[in-house]
């Protein structure tokens, strides 16, 4: 096999990503655990050197919240990839594109439709009306082509019967992207040796993609050439490091709101040379300080005018307004009903079994199972307030039971998963760890999914928490062409230089 | 480009440059004191301070004039906005946040410099190593002066970084002489020396005008040469330009032609003339210009006053008023107070980003 990376490698009762419950290495990742073994553990410590150096000069960090300063951090990269085989990925892809496509119909029929889906009694109203982030100042708002999640992102997991099952949709402004394409970079230049013949599909396109999806969600007014921004809280956001790269990528400029001014209904942005007309707006500010008129009136980080400026359609705001309440986790639960409503399909990815508290029955089965499941408020992200049953103290669980009986439509309770593991550099030893995957979709005319995602890893041993802000860290994420996925559909034609940033042909 | 892209670019250019310069200066001054007579030690490092522009302030926070403390106020005190470690930082700062406006060498060049300042022990290496403390700011400095001379484009953004680079340099070069010329009793071989050094042109002027320090040969040189890339004219036309590239190639605006009026009495300014008038009272008239030009260019480019709208004044009220008008200060901005990178809250509610 592999000599002595992995001679003392524990399946651990979990399922595996590489070693099938046998011990057997899964087919797809035969050829990189070969090429692993010709490096020694001094080799992947020195690779690893060089990819903290690389990362802290390039800047690629985001800020930890601490007590009174941010401090910028490296998102650190596990140097094993993780590898998704084409077959596998058809299925997810598929299943990604539906919901997404659902969440759109949802949004869309929810903000400037006749609300079907309460009018038929799939979601009752005062669930959506009672949801953070539900926003009456979205009615009537337009939106070209129903593109409200333009950009989603689907958090998946695979419990023990390997299995992907949604945990969670972000589509507001889910982050990660940089770092997926970040990551394939760093893997080319650190360990090139690894791509030799394993046909990864390329993600460094994404930036164009993304442009493209922008354009054409443009007001009709714009013309063929829209001016499409970035709009950022600003340099010490969390994000930020995404936010320029987003900016760079696309070649458009990245604006906070006090470069912005609306004038008329019109948004324009301060230049030089004076103020120059916006049709597009890709925004990483939260709903509730986009504009000041609207919402929190101390919100400097936003626009005076922008909401009248989107509701008369002479700007496209992206993600748009008011999509928090599809990220609740609450409205989740009701997502594979959506799915048959809207669509008439059955969910090609389900939920993780999920229960709503508000249900005298279902509460009366949580709270007496309190510690073998999982409960969440439903309004956070980030994996900020989770209590996981099985791990928790009694006195953890007690104030878990009170804040359910205080709020029951704040919180919902699910099944634990047990989160699939992937072997992981730790110190000198490969060990296993467990991981969950965020693949980012684009909606404009269709729904593109890029190929993989952000794969996230709980560094720390036995836990389940993979979130940046906890520790969590990051793995290159391939996805392998099939005959059906590879050639010009993978690589959109005037990206030529994709070959180079992707190292393939390196050996 | 957008104005406050433009802003950072400008006072990049300026931060950079002047910790090239600061860095100089003190190279020059601490190795200087050593073949000085020993009396003259406060009048030197004052000098210093009063090139540095910073002599007022020092002054009044009471510190004394060795060569430790006016080292450790120019070298690493955070507090003091024009110490070589804050200019760094804001320098870092304000590529950061236009970087997507330039080239990924460029922000990677004052990154890792900030990164591997700070990792220095300045404290300690002031004292015990300064000349090798000097030529690694200098070297970096010069060497994001060169990535950004190869990477960018010639497009505004670059046209921002010389400009605020230029302006900073012409300035500093005229305090550089005339304190010098002033203030330094009766400069004789060794003080001259110093000041070529100071402003990297000792072999350049040993070329131009063989081995004496002649006076008037040295103010020809510093002030009005048409090759020295550090004379004052050199930048002030530098200067102008990229001013001129930034107008579309007019003439118009008031930072060009405040810039212009200069940079012909530069052109035509006869160097003994200078000397023998009051050559203090001119020099002060030269920095009050260039100074008059960098506050014209804050007017036309990046305060865009045509643009004026209710929502920036009704925040400037708020900030008459002592009402914290809640954003964060650009980080640009030299001398004055720092940008203190507000502290970020707790928690950062403003985004709603599903952190990875």
């Amino acid at each position: 096999m592999s000599g002595g990376l992995f001679s003392d490698y524990e399946v651990g009762g979990f399922f595996d990503e590489v070693f099938g419950p046998d011990g057997v290495v899964r087919d797809h990742y035969a050829p990189l655990l070969e090429r692993l073994g010709d490096f020694t553990v001094e080799d992947l410590a020195s690779r690893e050197r060089q990819r903290d150096a690389s990362f802290r000069n390039q800047g690629i960090t985001f800020t930890v919240y601490g007590e009174d300063e941010g401090i910028e951090r490296t998102f650190p990269m596990d140097l094993m990839p993780r590898i998704i085989d084409a077959e596998e990925w058809s299925v997810v892809e598929a299943g990604l594109e539906q919901r997404v496509r659902v969440l759109n119909l949802f949004l869309d029929d929810l903000y400037v439709g006749d609300r079907l889906a309460v009018r038929d009694g799939i979601v009752p109203w005062w669930v959506l009306s009672s949801s953070d982030g539900f926003r009456r100042e979205a009615f009537g708002i337009p939106v070209p082509l129903g593109a409200r999640c333009l950009v989603a992102g689907i958090d998946l997991v695979r419990g023990d019967d390997g299995r992907y099952v949604v945990l969670e949709d972000n589509v507001r402004s889910p982050s990660g992207i940089s770092y997926v394409v970040e990551n394939r970079v760093a893997m080319t230049r650190l360990l090139p040796q690894l791509f030799a013949d394993i046909p990864v599909r390329p993600v460094g396109y994404y930036g164009r993609s993304l442009r493209n999806a922008l354009t054409r969600v443009a007001p009709p007014t714009a013309g063929d050439d829209p001016t499409i921004v970035v709009l950022t809280p600003g340099v010490y956001n969390s994000a930020y490091f995404e936010h320029v790269f987003l900016a760079a990528h696309m070649g458009v400029e990245l604006v906070e709101g006090r470069d912005l001014v609306v004038d008329e209904h019109i948004v324009f942005m301060r230049t030089t040379k004076g103020l120059k007309r916006v049709d597009v707006i890709y925004r990483r500010i939260d709903d509730v300080f986009l504009d000041p008129v609207v919402f929190r009136p101390d919100s400097t980080l936003g626009v005076p005018g922008l909401l009248a400026a989107a509701r008369s359609g002479t700007v496209t705001i992206a993600n748009s307004i008011g999509n928090g309440v599809a990220d609740d986790k609450a409205v989740y639960a009701y997502v594979p009903e959506l799915t048959r409503f809207y669509l008439g399909e059955d969910p090609i990815l389900d939920n993780v079994p999920t229960y709503l508290l508000w249900d005298p029955e279902q509460r009366e089965h949580v709270l007496a199972h309190l510690d073998q499941l999982v409960i969440k408020p439903v309004a956070e992200a980030g994996g900020y307030g989770i209590t996981i049953g099985p791990s928790a103290t009694d006195e953890e669980l007690a104030g878990c039971r009170e804040a359910i009986l205080a709020d029951p439509r704040g919180w919902i309770a699910q099944e634990v998963v047990s989160l699939s593991r992937h072997p992981t550099l730790v110190g000198e030893d490969v060990e296993g760890r467990h991981i969950d995957l965020r693949p980012f979709v684009l909606t404009s005319d269709g729904v593109e999914v890029i190929p993989g995602g952000l794969t996230r890893v709980a560094m720390r041993k036995g836990s389940l928490v993979v979130n940046s802000s906890q520790g969590g860290g990051s793995k290159d994420t391939w996805v392998l062409a099939g005959p059906h996925s590879g050639g010009d559909l993978d690589r959109p034609s005037g990206i030529e230089g994709e070959d180079i940033e992707t190292g393939r042909g390196v050996s | 480009m957008l104005a406050r892209d433009a802003e950072n670019l400008f006072w990049t250019g300026r931060y950079l440059e002047r910790a090239e310069d600061t860095a100089r200066l003190l190279d020059v001054t601490y190795h200087g004191v050593l073949e000085s007579p020993v009396g003259e030690m406060d009048m030197v490092w004052r000098a210093a301070l009063d090139v540095a522009g910073l002599l007022d302030v020092y002054e009044e926070s009471g510190r004394p004039l060795t060569a430790a403390a006016v080292s450790a106020f120019l070298v690493h005190d955070l507090d003091n906005p024009g110490s070589i470690a804050a200019a760094v930082e804001r320098a870092r700062e304000n590529v950061r946040t236009v970087r997507e406006s330039v080239s990924t060498e460029c922000w990677e060049a004052v990154n890792s410099f900030c990164l591997r300042l700070r990792a220095r022990d300045l404290v300690s290496d002031v004292r015990r190593q300064p000349h090798d403390v000097y030529g690694f700011v200098r070297q970096n400095c010069q060497a994001f002066a060169g990535v950004a001379s190869e990477t960018l484009p010639r497009d505004d953004a670059y046209r921002f970084l010389r400009l605020g680079w230029n302006l900073e340099r012409a300035e500093w070069t005229c305090r550089l002489l005339r304190v010098r010329q002033v203030h330094l009793q009766a400069p004789g071989f060794h003080e001259w020396v110093g000041t070529l050094r100071a402003a990297s042109g000792l072999e350049a002027y040993r070329r131009h005008a063989g081995g004496s320090m002649d006076p008037v040969a040295i103010v020809q040189f510093l002030l009005l040469s048409d090759s020295f890339p550090r004379s004052v004219f050199f930048a002030v036309r530098a200067a102008e330009d990229a001013l001129r590239e930034l107008s579309g190639g007019t003439n118009e605006g008031r930072p060009l032609r405040l810039l212009g009026r200069l940079r012909a009495e530069l052109e035509f300014a006869e160097p003994l003339e200078i000397l023998q008038s009051d050559f203090e009272g001119e020099m002060l008239r030269i920095e009050a210009a260039i100074r008059a030009v960098s506050a014209a260019v804050s007017v036309e480019f990046f305060i865009n006053l045509h643009h004026l709208d209710l929502h920036t004044v009704r925040l400037v009220a708020a900030e008459a008023s002592g009402v914290d008008p809640t954003r964060s200060p650009s980080p640009s901005q030299a001398p004055s107070p720092a940008p203190s990178p507000t502290k970020s809250p707790a928690t950062d509610p403003s985004t709603g980003e599903d952190a990875p």
